[in-house]
């Protein structure tokens, strides 16, 4: 830690493991922990989530909008 | 046959009846098309996160289809018929989920809250919340106006 100014603690998926929650466009409410203040979908290097669930994710966020379960963009 | 989950979003000037007579109506679509609809739930009038067609609010109703693409096609076609029908999405899934989806989990809970809301808001994004309530009451007033 002290040879590292920066030291980040290894992250974790949090869609893997154990009773991780399923990536579900119904499932709004996990969803909007994923996005941003405006309704962005936020970026894995800053939730943690693996590049595979991430690609999941979105397709989740994605048709949850269109369905007008979440918000395009919040003003 | 290929498994499907359906969702459908109604206009909200129809009633709940209506509502469960229009997946009936597409129950029926499927199933003379050789296709069965193996489970589907009425979500209620959930409000929108945007306006389609100048509305704000919408039924939500789902269904698990078992069906022949072909079938699929002609409820679809249907669908974009049918005038009350503001959006639908389908998609295909691997397997359905037998127990009520979250949607429906969510709305008992929701509820809940409702009966003891004054204790405190414990929702995820009270911002978020509190402009759309404001957009309510903005809406309010706009009738109160115009009357």
């Amino acid at each position: 830690m002290s040879r590292r100014p920066f030291f980040r603690r290894p992250k974790s998926c949090p869609f893997s493991g154990e009773n991780a929650p399923k990536i579900d466009y119904k499932n709004v409410k996990l969803l909007q922990r994923f996005t941003s203040e405006r309704g962005k979908i936020v970026p894995s290097r800053i939730t943690a989530v693996s590049a595979k669930k991430q690609r999941e994710l979105a397709t989740a966020i994605k048709r949850a909008r269109n369905l007008a379960l979440m918000p395009f963009i919040i003003n | 046959m290929p498994l499907y989950e359906s969702v459908y979003i109604a206009r909200p000037d129809i009633s709940a009846t209506q509502v469960e007579a229009l997946t009936a109506d597409m129950t029926k679509i499927l199933e003379e098309n050789g296709g069965k609809v193996t489970k589907d739930e009425y979500w209620g009038l959930k409000s929108l996160a945007y306006r389609i067609k100048k509305n704000r609010k919408g039924h939500y109703s789902l269904m698990n289809i078992d069906a022949p693409a072909a079938a699929l096609i002609e409820m679809e076609r249907n669908m974009r018929l049918h005038e009350d029908v503001l959006r639908y999405m389908s998609i295909r899934v691997e397997e359905h989920e037998d127990e009520p989806s979250v949607m429906m989990q969510s709305k008992s809970s929701r509820d809940d809250r409702d009966r003891d809301r004054g204790r405190g808001n414990d929702d995820d994004r009270p911002k978020a919340a509190a402009s759309a309530s404001r957009e309510d009451t903005s809406a309010a007033d706009d009738k109160e106006t115009e009357e």
